[in-house]
């Protein structure tokens, strides 16, 4: 009985399968009393409405309108997979963006000596100046992360991922902007690497399609979440690769890596939880602009201070931290970016400097939309052609 | 080729006859006719359709200058008042008919047309864009242009309603009544903006009730326009697909609300007028702020988007008409004692 009635509430909770619920079992939806009053979508629209028309200016409408309307995916290609699944999609249309840069406009620079010498042809290694020939620092991209987009204005949507033969998929949908970030952490080979918060999964497996890390740790607060990325991560990657000396997936509160781990990691990324605007904008359930949730969304700007400085922590002097969101809220955004670097300085004796990002914008112009003139880090804003985003992502670099 | 036909038909009757009794009303006719033509071009275009005959009618001279002329030829056409070329251009048109039970309305059409006062340019403009109009008869014809001015759409109006939408005679006075009715009753306006909206927009007459309905509830209710302001921005002359893409483009974009019962909106709403009644670029530029770009994907993701919604509801309703049936017979069950007892027993 109590089965019966669970598949009844599930059914009744996808929404394509509402023909398949009885008509006497199912919950007709009444305007007058059973509407809520204020849905959570509601409340974060207004939310939005009023922060982000001052801070976005003249571009929130624009910005609005595609939040509100379909999202673009990207597909993730799976290095691991066995078919040819890029010649297929490739077919249909798509293009591999982190390969397909403006390469007009932009005479190359000398290469940056550090890195140069290891594996130079496998590495997207593009350096670039601005359009007035300004000189820009030169900017190193993870390697052999690729992720087919339809190009600009097309609104095709990607088939579901077929497993090939050993059982992998072949492509992993995500949004497109979503790995901007994994591009930019700048994976070299031999790195040791943190994803502080791994779950879902998208980031950790673009990570992981670089091929080149020593080690990965994989962290998530929440159980449930940890699951379903140790799902995703079996589906798409062979058991071997997942080793438990290559590989760790911990669910530890992440605030407190500066405790569990010390200068250790080359990379660390720090994809913290966020109002996930578009999310909110869309789904009622477990939205955080809901009422019983108004004390999370407050502390959710502290959360994202003591992540991203436990993954200061966690950072070996000279390592690289990237902080992503999925939000376009300043508050948590650069002013989570701003207080961390103060607090990083004042209380742990950690100097921090900003890696710019410009060029990545400048390269990827063409698929992705980006908020002009940030003074801290780089966002992607969504756009109706372009609806991926909204990223916010900034970087930086430990000097001691 | 036909009328010349016609012609030497009536040369060699009136040679074989030689009588002058025929041949001078004949004569008189036409001289008589000619300053008539000036005034009343009704008069005119029977009594001259009279005067040259087709060759069947020529062959009884009694019926000659009385009886009602059934087929139209060039020079009689000429004579209404077309040019060469338009008469060729109605005599092509209604030789197509020429035999069929239709065709002897073609000449009853043409004298309608006159009778409302239009000059042979546009008649032949109007019989171009409905050809139907040729075959339908007399007095379906005034009836239905009768019906009209009873709705209200006074001389003027009217013409301009016939020129500009000719279909609108095409459809029964059954069907108008029924279009009116259902404006005023269903979707509440008042016969002044029923006649202001068939003046208009008459191709409202042809729409489907129910998608009629839907898209006036749709500004009603989601738009939040009142029935004058409807009418004021020509509602009917857009597709629903139009108002509502346009609508949701400005609603995404936070340049437009729902009012709420009070009719109240926190921000201010453009008005119907200028949302409908310009040009993309215009709207675009000066309504909501929007690139070219942004509209044509945002045209395509509606699209979609509402497929996809019909779909559903498509499958949910057929889901739920199988669930109805299934408690009628339920209920059948109950009531019908006889029966039920073999349909129990099947049941198990």
């Amino acid at each position: 009985m109590a089965l019966l009635m669970e598949t009844r509430l599930l059914l009744r909770k996808v929404k394509d399968l509402r023909c398949l619920t009885q008509k006497r079992h199912r919950v007709k939806e009444k305007w007058a009393a059973t509407r809520i009053k204020h849905p959570a979508t509601g409340l974060a629209l207004q939310n939005f409405d009023s922060t982000y028309s001052v801070q976005l200016g003249p571009l929130w409408p624009s910005v609005r309108a595609a939040l509100l309307s379909e999202r673009k995916y990207g597909a993730l290609l799976n290095n691991y997979g066995h078919d040819d699944v890029q010649a297929e999609l490739q077919a249909k249309g798509c293009k591999d963006f982190p390969s397909d840069i403006e390469t007009e406009a932009q005479p190359c620079l000398e290469q940056e000596p550090a890195v140069a010498g290891e594996e130079e042809s496998s590495h997207v290694s593009v350096n670039k100046s601005d359009l007035d020939a300004q000189q820009l620092p030169a900017l190193q991209l993870s390697p052999n992360i690729k992720c087919l987009v339809f190009p600009r204005g097309d609104i095709t949507r990607f088939k579901p991922a077929r497993p090939d033969m050993f059982g992998c998929l072949g492509y992993y949908l995500m949004d497109a902007a979503s790995v901007l970030p994994c591009l930019a952490l700048n994976v070299q080979e031999g790195h040791n690497v943190l994803d502080l918060c791994a779950a879902p999964g998208g980031k950790t497996l673009a990570l992981l399609q670089t091929k080149s890390i020593g080690f990965f740790g994989v962290n998530d607060t929440s159980v449930s979440r940890t699951t379903r990325l140790r799902k995703v991560l079996h589906s798409y990657v062979p058991k071997p690769l997942l080793s438990d000396e290559k590989l760790r997936i911990t669910t530890f509160d992440g605030t407190k890596w500066g405790e569990i781990e010390k200068n250790t990691f080359d990379r660390v990324l720090v994809d913290v939880p966020c109002t996930t605007d578009r999310h909110s904008l869309m789904e009622d359930d477990n939205n955080i602009f809901s009422k019983n949730r108004t004390g999370e969304r407050r502390r959710l700007p502290q959360l994202q201070l003591d992540l991203l400085l436990a993954g200061i922590e966690a950072a070996c002097p000279g390592g690289e931290i990237l902080y992503s969101t999925c939000t376009l809220s300043q508050i948590q955004n650069l002013s989570v970016v701003e207080q961390a670097i103060h607090t990083a300085r004042e209380d742990h004796g950690i100097q921090l400097q900003v890696v710019d990002l410009r060029p990545l914008t400048h390269m990827f112009r063409k698929t992705f939309d980006f908020a002009p003139d940030l003074p801290l880090g780089e966002m992607v804003v969504p756009h109706l052609a372009a609806n991926f985003g909204p990223i916010y992502m900034c970087k930086l670099r430990r000097l001691t | 080729m036909g009328t010349r036909f016609a012609a030497s038909q009536v040369l060699r009757w009136t040679l074989r006859h030689a009588t002058h009794s025929v041949f001078g009303p004949l004569q008189f006719g036409r001289c008589q006719l000619q300053p008539l033509c000036a005034g009343g071009r009704l008069l005119c275009s029977s009594t001259s359709q009279g005067t040259l005959q087709s060759p069947q009618h020529t062959h009884e001279p009694h019926h000659l200058s009385r009886q009602p002329v059934r087929e139209l030829s060039l020079p009689s056409l000429v004579d209404m008042g077309f040019t060469d070329s338009q008469a060729e251009q109605i005599y092509d048109a209604t030789s197509k008919l020429r035999g069929t039970s239709a065709s002897k309305h073609a000449l009853s059409t043409l004298t309608t047309m006159f009778v409302l006062g239009l000059n042979p340019s546009s008649v032949l403009k109007i019989l171009e864009k409905c050809p139907e109009l040729y075959t339908i008869n007399e007095l379906q014809l005034q009836q239905r242009i009768g019906n009209m001015r009873k709705l209200g759409l006074v001389e003027g109006s009217l013409q301009r309603v016939v020129s500009h939408f000719p279909q609108i005679l095409t459809v029964p006075v059954k069907t108008v009544k029924h279009m009116v009715l259902f404006l005023r009753e269903k979707c509440q306006f008042t016969s002044q903006q029923v006649t202001d909206i068939l003046r208009d927009s008459p191709a409202v007459i042809l729409e489907d009730n129910e998608q009629l309905e839907y898209k006036f509830q749709y500004v009603y209710y989601r738009m939040g326009v009142k029935q004058a302001d409807m009418v004021k921005s020509r509602l009917f002359r857009y597709t629903l697909e139009e108002v509502r893409c346009r609508h949701c483009f400005l609603e995404r974009r936070g340049l437009y609300q729902t009012p709420d019962k009070k009719g109240q909106t926190t921000i201010i709403n453009s008005k119907l007028d200028s949302i409908l009644k310009i040009d993309l670029d215009t709207f675009l530029t000066d309504v909501a702020n929007g690139s070219a770009e942004e509209y044509e994907v945002f045209q395509r993701l509606m699209a979609r988007e509402w497929q996809e919604e019909e779909q559903l509801q498509g499958s949910i309703e057929a889901g739920s008409d199988d669930e109805e049936e299934d408690e009628e017979d339920e209920e059948d069950d109950e009531e019908t004692s006889g029966k039920s007892a073999y349909r129990k027993r099947r049941k198990r």
